[in-house]
């Protein structure tokens, strides 16, 4: 951080921006306050308020982000694109937080003459790719998962001539630190979904298969790197711009801080809290409070009976919103399906159907309902509870 | 003779292979074109609930998964047979926000993942030897189009103009997208029998602001003649004629204030629409307009052999009236469904003659050719037999090549435009063929983009301020018995073309089949049973490997734009969802 602050304070033309770093005393906060202030104004008003020190911060920070695609949609991508404040084009542009590569957005390409590399890395990004492992220490992000299969060749994904696999692992022994973005990234997501392919395609999240983290590609591959999982189909565009700046800043520090700062999934527990699921600030929670639900699309009403799992998903979807905070799921009356969980989308499906039984990680209704309630359970609520159960 | 292979092609949704053999003049005498992923997650819909279908499919592909949730929707309305009364107000509302993310998707293609290409060095040294004009030109390209983090001669070059002012374009889209969807992308508001969401006076309201906001941006960048007067001279033309001549009399206007001036600014009334429009083009361009160089982006990305090719459509956006046919006859969408011939000729739209083959991607089925509802997706898991150098006779894709009446089709903007008869992109393509040139080239295929964007803004303004009705009915109940033994067909237009979702449920109503052919499909497809090559794979053979100056092997932006223009979707393209076992007589795809 001192060295940050130096950076700034030798631009003579930042004195301006000093000041109001000082003001909010931004970049002194030591770690443990920046993640609480994250927490405590939880998400977008913590943007808004320190959207230009973000931006700037962001702006001395010398990092190089490689950005790999395993097997994804680029929803995660594109869900980046939509950030907030910053948006990522301010974020980038001025950068030495510098996105060196990522495959959707770079002008490079693989070019091969005769089976071989030609041309450089301003133009080729397998050479690129190349210069960039050699030089190191940078954040590797990872959207997507990673074929195993067939047959534990990583054959059914292969880019430039190289399995993914081959790729992921070359790319990681090198990283200063590891982000998956994505619920495919982090655990395997709709890939790992069950099937009669699933043993075929061996699908894994780079330090997760699912909820077991003995089976992740890393482990696979006998790297020991700790990872930051920021799941979601797609990840909230806050949670990944957040958690790198927080890493950057040197607010995280990896790996030291690892232990403390993220859960029993890897994920960082300010923006997906142990103790808090999108259920309790759904903009439909009164509804539920009242034990009153739709059971037809297009009303005002809690979707519970719908199938909504909010009361499984921690996440802070609730007091976050998305894009630029206009709206969310619930609010747009389609059923949360919790898609930040380990073992999604099996553990959610099926989607429109209310469950009664078995929450996720062997959690029962009534605690997972009482998680939901959390300190503020309201007669109501329990009521409420005990209704959807026909107690 | 050169193998001249470009793997990974970037700035795609996706990972694609383009190998190509390129002779001593740099025209390419071979190409194949390869999907390099499975993804295969079979059965995962099987025996499910359908309605998790318009959820999990728009998981197939993050940049346009509205297209895949309304192709689902569509194909369960029909599995529920409410189709006939889904309320007005929901289909408008599926209009905007279908609408809405196909304007961002296309400005996404053409400032972030197309546009790039314009400012690569080749472009450089072919213009900056013109003189002051040629210099002019490049400076407006690379002003305008550079990507971020890009480098030239170890120069850090900043990002262009257009491209850094297109990002926050699409943020507002997406945005406006979530406002009546709860987000983007991955949105949750889709149902069968109506949409979740009823959106409030407010909501209109700031769809309107959303819309004035991205207004600025394209009379700032995209299209600096007057929105309307485009609108009403060139979509609203009273013939193709007319409204070519209305586009070459505007630039010719533009040329000619800016011959003496070397001035080819935005300010000087050149938007990138206008620039693309007439440096882009040999035809256009050069013959017709008198300019010293062009990009003669219409001499690549041709189809040399009009029987091997046609222009298909299923049709999208729904009428402004209650319920709809799932069957999607001619006339029944706003966008109609149809097939143009490679010879332009009009044909009607038959879903029963669409085919998929796959004698030449990995798959060990047990025939190479099935209708759509029958096909097979066992993949290889010999890992040694997963090679892409094999040559146009090997087995080299995971994508599977569809076929409408035996032959290749090409999907998207430029086929849309074709079909529902859009006078400046027919005019185009008459032109085109008349002069000997290919009617689809990478320059048609980039402006049938461009002018779907301006026309989908244009329809967007009517959908949002006069077809829906605040307030209004926005849903009908579904009985999920109905979906007993029945079956759905969901046709749809995704931004890069015609989409097909098929569904079939069982005595339990749960799922037993579901089957999608999606576009990247179409567009990336390898060789099929009779050889014939795939639309990529035929406008890459006897097209340069460089459009302009010199041939250069490591160099080949002639690949890229080609590859690009298609705004390939592969993770849409390679199989993902197959809901049936192995070898299993009804097999549910997902494409």
């Amino acid at each position: 951080m001192g060295k940050n602050q130096d950076v700034v304070e030798m631009s003579t033309g930042m004195k301006n921006f000093v000041r109001t770093l000082d003001s909010v005393d931004f970049l002194k906060m030591d770690r443990r306050t920046f993640m609480k202030a994250v927490g405590v104004l939880g998400a977008s008003a913590f943007l808004g308020t320190y959207k230009t020190q973000i931006v700037d911060a962001l702006e001395f920070a010398e990092t190089k982000l490689v950005w790999l695609h395993g097997s994804e949609c680029t929803g995660c991508s594109e869900s980046l694109l939509n950030g907030g404040n910053p948006d990522v084009a301010q974020a980038l542009t001025k950068l030495n937080v510098n996105l060196a590569f990522h495959e959707t957005l770079c002008a490079q390409q693989g070019i091969w003459n005769d089976g071989e590399l030609v041309n450089t890395s301003e133009l080729n990004s397998e050479i690129l790719l190349e210069e960039l492992y050699k030089e190191g220490k940078y954040i590797l992000v990872v959207e997507g998962s990673i074929p195993n299969g067939p047959d534990g060749s990583g054959r059914y994904l292969v880019i430039g001539n190289k399995t993914f696999k081959d790729t992921l692992g070359e790319a990681a022994k090198n990283a200063a630190a590891i982000v998956a973005v994505g619920t495919c990234a982090a655990y395997g997501g709709i890939t790992s979904a069950d099937s009669d392919v699933a043993k075929d395609t061996d699908y894994r999240g780079v330090a997760f298969a699912k909820t077991d983290k003995t089976k992740g590609m890393l482990q696979e591959l006998g790297i020991d790197k700790p990872v930051i999982n920021i799941p979601g189909c797609p990840a909230h565009p806050d949670w990944v711009l957040l958690t790198l700046g927080a890493v950057i800043l040197g607010k995280i520090k990896v790996p030291d801080d690892l232990d403390a700062a993220l859960d029993e999934y890897g994920r960082p527990k300010v923006f997906y809290p142990p103790d808090h699921t999108v259920h309790e600030n759904c903009p439909r929670r009164g509804y539920y409070d009242r034990g009153e639900f739709d059971e037809q699309v297009g009303g005002e009403k809690c979707l519970w009976k719908l199938g909504c799992k909010a009361p499984y998903a921690h996440a802070d979807c609730g007091i976050r919103r998305w894009n630029g905070s206009v709206s969310m799921c619930t609010q747009a009356g389609g059923p949360c399906i919790n898609c930040v969980d380990p073992g999604w989308p099996d553990s959610s499906r099926p989607l429109y159907v209310e469950r009664e039984d078995v929450g996720i990680a062997g959690a029962n209704i009534d605690t997972v309902a009482k998680v939901a309630v959390g300190a503020a359970a309201v007669a109501a609520g329990v009521h409420a509870v005990r209704r959807m159960k026909g107690e | 003779m050169v193998n001249v292979t470009v793997d990974p092609l970037t700035r795609i949704e996706g990972h694609q292979r383009i190998s190509t053999e390129v002779d001593a003049n740099g025209v390419i005498t071979d190409a194949q074109s390869s999907s390099l992923i499975f993804r295969g997650f079979e059965r995962i819909l099987q025996k499910q609930d359908p309605r998790d279908a318009a959820f999990l499919t728009q998981r197939i592909c993050g940049v346009c998964p509205l297209a895949h949730g309304l192709a689902a929707t569509n194909a369960l309305d029909d599995l529920y047979g409410v189709a006939d009364q889904v309320p007005k107000n929901a289909l408008v509302m599926r209009n905007i926000f279908q609408g809405l993310n196909m304007v961002a998707s296309h400005a996404t293609h053409i400032y972030v993942l197309f546009g790039p290409d314009l400012a690569n060095p080749a472009y450089r040294n072919v213009l900056t030897t013109l003189g002051d004009t040629g210099n002019a030109v490049w400076k407006e390209m690379v002003g305008r189009f550079a990507p971020i983090s890009y480098k030239m001669d170890g120069v850090a070059i900043p990002a262009g103009s257009s491209y850094m002012a297109a990002i926050p374009e699409k943020k507002r889209l997406q945005e406006a997208i979530a406002l009546i969807a709860g987000r983007m992308p991955g949105p949750s508001s889709l149902y069968p029998g109506g949409y979740t969401y009823p959106a409030t006076v407010a909501d209109i309201t700031k769809l309107s602001t959303y819309y004035l906001q991205v207004m600025d941006f394209v009379s700032n960048h995209t299209l600096k003649v007057p929105f309307d007067t485009w609108i009403e001279n060139t979509y609203k033309a009273s013939s193709p004629q007319k409204a070519v001549s209305f586009v070459t009399e505007h630039l010719q206007g533009l040329v000619d204030k800016s011959t003496t001036s070397n001035d080819f600014s935005k300010d000087a009334g050149w938007g990138d629409v206008e620039f693309y429009a007439a440096f882009g083009s040999e035809l256009v361009g050069e013959t017709l307009l008198g300019l010293p160089a062009s990009l003669k982006h219409d001499t690549i990305g041709g189809y040399k052999d009009p029987s091997k090719i046609c222009f298909v459509a299923y049709g999208g956006y729904y009428k402004p009236k209650d319920g709809y046919d799932p069957k999607s006859p001619a006339g029944d969408r706003i966008f109609t469904s149809g097939v143009v011939s490679g010879k332009l000729e009009y044909q009607k739209f038959d879903s029963d003659k669409v085919t998929e083959s796959t004698a030449h991607s990995f798959y060990q089925n047990s025939a190479n050719d099935f209708a759509p509802a029958k096909g097979e997706t066992v993949p290889f898991t010999d890992p040694d037999k997963i090679v892409f150098t094999g040559g146009s006779d090997s087995q080299y894709s995971w994508d599977k090549a569809p076929r409408y009446d035996g032959i290749p089709g090409e999907v998207g903007p430029l086929a849309r435009m074709l079909n529902i008869k859009e006078p400046l992109v027919t005019g185009l393509a008459q032109a085109f063929n008349e002069k000997g040139y290919s009617a689809a080239n990478v320059y048609t295929r980039m402006l049938a983009r461009m002018q779907e964007m301006a026309i989908l803004a244009y329809e967007l303004l009517n959908w949002v301020t006069v077809d829906y009705t605040p307030g209004g009915k926005i849903s009908v109940p579904i009985d999920l018995n109905a979906a007993k033994n029945n079956q759905g067909m969901g046709l749809w237009e995704a931004p890069r073309g015609a989409l097909g979702h098929w569904i079939s449920a069982g005595s339990d109503g749960k799922v037993t089949n579901y089957q999608c052919i999606v576009p990247g499909s179409w567009l990336m497809s390898p060789r099929d049973s009779n050889g014939i090559p795939g639309p990529l794979e035929q406008s890459l053979i006897g097209s340069k490997i460089n459009p302009v100056g010199n041939v250069d092997y490591t160099n080949p932006v002639g690949i890229f734009h080609m590859g690009r223009s298609y705004d390939p979707c592969i993770s849409c393209a390679v199989h993902t969802i197959d809901l049936t076992g192995k070898r299993a007589p009804n097999t549910l795809r997902i494409l």
